[in-house]
């Protein structure tokens, strides 16, 4: 009876230790594939901001030096038209920080908050593809409702240089709104690589 | 008819007309602007451009170079050259001068304003304008706070005054009003200088009546493709437009209605001058208008130099140096940004 609990207990041991290699090799691969989207995310937000500072030198070559230029920035205290949530998590493991971007939220416009507008990022980007102001038809009335309110959120930012901006400016407003979404996601990745290699490291401690 | 120029024009205009066509040949090839493409940095660009017209004015500049600094100092050859003319022009040369700086004029106004607006400080305003629009009372434009004080305070003394008869009103300044504004002076800056000129009569007339043109019209559809999309009516849109021009009165008409790019297209394809511009944009793009639009000015502009003893050619000069400034802007900043391959994205040669 002795020999077969001491069989029971070393299986159960193998097994126990094969789990704990599983869960580090999972932790590995999920610290690998972080690091992997956040080099990706890293070259896209380069390229994303070249992208912007051309366009926005576009813009300047063609409104003029005298319409756009840091002189006519809004000095007024007004509210901020994005801000930043960050929300700690806490498991049994480990803390994590998320990030997570409310843009064009007003007071008036509560509402409007990264989760919903990341529904139109998609259409966005197409949309600054061929032209800014394009409507989509067939939307359903709340995406379109949203879809307005951003576009006036958007708007009354760039009225600091005119009403009548080039659709060069609209392009260069929509880089940079790109960028910091693309920036936003690189924190939340960091995030989940500090947290992995922490597992990763911890694993590794319990396997030694 | 004209003709008769010939026997008259260089006792008061002879020499200032020689003046400006020595200045226009020392405008920047297609070899210059190739060795400056080839730049890496922007002291390469200054090195380059120390050999041309702009090099005393950017020889002392310290490195590291900035775009604006390039700009700024190109801008102070355009300044130096213009008073110069000022000075030696007689009537009606002198007024014909002064009319090309309105527009200059125009844009630092509302910059002031808006950047009071924007509670910025008047200094730093002052010097961003650009000094060809500059006036004695410029800086007195910050206490203004609706049109009807900014015509009573400081412009009624100024050669802007006859323009705001359209838009005085008692309405607080915002950035709407002030875009109408802007606008609206410009529409009755240019209707002001075409009668002017049309009043020279001759060459004068009829070369400046087609750059006009050509400038109302681009007027047009710049207002048009930039109020797509926002809250600008089409009323207001449409009392924006001069009156004049090739699309005028019919392609207002049309133009005010439109909603996007690719109407546009459709409405400024029905004017043969203007098939060959938008036959180089693909549907549904506006980036390369611009290149287009200025493309055709340094063509008209350069025509006006194949006749004499007209004014046409002091405005053409302006215009093809400001046209040069902009693209050393531009190639100083493809440079500065390491984006070469963008170079020729917007500068237009001029020979």
């Amino acid at each position: 009876m002795g020999q077969e609990e001491e069989k029971g207990c070393s299986e159960n041991g193998v097994e126990s230790k094969e789990e704990e290699q599983d869960e580090q090799e999972n932790n590995v691969l999920r610290f690998l594939d972080s690091l992997d989207s956040y080099l990706v995310l890293m070259d896209s937000l380069s390229s994303t901001l070249r992208q912007g500072w051309m366009e926005l030198a576009s813009a300047r070559h063609s409104m003029g030096a005298s319409r756009l230029n840091s002189a006519l920035f809004d000095l007024k205290h007004h509210n901020a038209a994005t801000s930043l949530e960050v929300n700690h998590h806490d498991d049994t493991t480990m803390q994590q920080t998320y990030f997570n971007l409310c843009k064009w939220a007003s007071p008036d416009t509560q509402n409007l908050c990264s989760k919903e507008t990341k529904l139109e990022e998609g259409e966005l980007l197409q949309r600054k593809a061929s032209s800014p102001q394009i409507r989509h038809r067939g939307a359903s009335r709340s995406s379109v409702t949203v879809d307005d309110q951003v576009q006036k959120e958007r708007s009354k930012s760039l009225s600091v240089f005119g009403a009548l901006v080039s659709p060069k400016l609209r392009g260069a407003q929509l880089s940079f709104e790109t960028a910091l979404e693309t920036l936003v996601e690189i924190a939340n990745i960091r995030s989940s690589i500090l947290c992995t290699h922490d597992q990763v490291q911890e694993g590794m401690k319990t396997m030694t | 008819m004209y003709g008769f120029e010939a026997l008259t024009f260089n006792i008061h205009g002879g020499y200032l007309e020689a003046i400006v066509r020595g200045h226009r040949s020392g405008l920047l090839t297609a070899a210059d602007y190739n060795n400056l493409c080839q730049c890496e940095t922007l002291d390469d660009i200054k090195m380059h451009l120390s050999a041309t017209e702009y090099g005393p004015y950017l020889q002392n500049e310290p490195s590291p170079l900035h775009t604006t600094t390039i700009v700024e100092k190109c801008t102070l050859k355009l300044v130096e050259d213009y008073k110069h003319m000022l000075c030696q022009a007689t009537e009606p040369l002198a007024t014909f001068l002064e009319y090309i700086t309105y527009g200059h004029m125009i844009d630092n106004v509302v910059l002031i304003v808006t950047g009071t607006l924007h509670e910025r400080d008047v200094q730093e305003l002052l010097e961003k304008c650009h000094p060809l629009g500059m006036f004695d009372s410029i800086a007195t434009l910050a206490v203004a706070q609706n049109m009807r004080e900014l015509y009573r305070l400081v412009l009624v003394d100024t050669p802007l005054a006859p323009y705001f008869s359209e838009c005085i009103t008692s309405e607080d300044l915002d950035d709407m009003n002030i875009e109408i504004m802007r606008n609206t002076l410009y529409k009755a800056y240019l209707e002001d200088f075409y009668k002017f000129c049309q009043k020279l009569g001759g060459a004068t007339a009829e070369i400046m009546s087609d750059l006009l043109s050509f400038e109302a019209d681009r007027r047009a559809v710049n207002i048009t493709i930039n109020s797509i999309g926002t809250e600008l009516t089409r009323d207001d849109r449409k009392k924006l437009y001069s009156s004049f021009g090739l699309l005028y009165p019919y392609g207002h008409e049309e133009l005010a209605v439109c909603e996007d790019i690719d109407q546009v297209r459709g409405v400024m394809e029905k004017y043969p001058p203007y098939q060959s511009i938008f036959a180089k944009l693909s549907y549904g793009e506006s980036q390369m208008l611009d290149k287009a639009f200025y493309e055709e000015e340094v063509k008209r502009l350069c025509l006006a130099f194949e006749q004499q003893f007209h004014y046409g050619v002091f405005f053409a000069y302006m215009r093809l140096r400001e046209q040069e400034i902009r693209n050393l802007m531009w190639i100083s900043e493809c440079v500065a940004q390491n984006q070469k391959s963008r170079v020729h994205d917007s500068v237009v040669f001029i020979f």
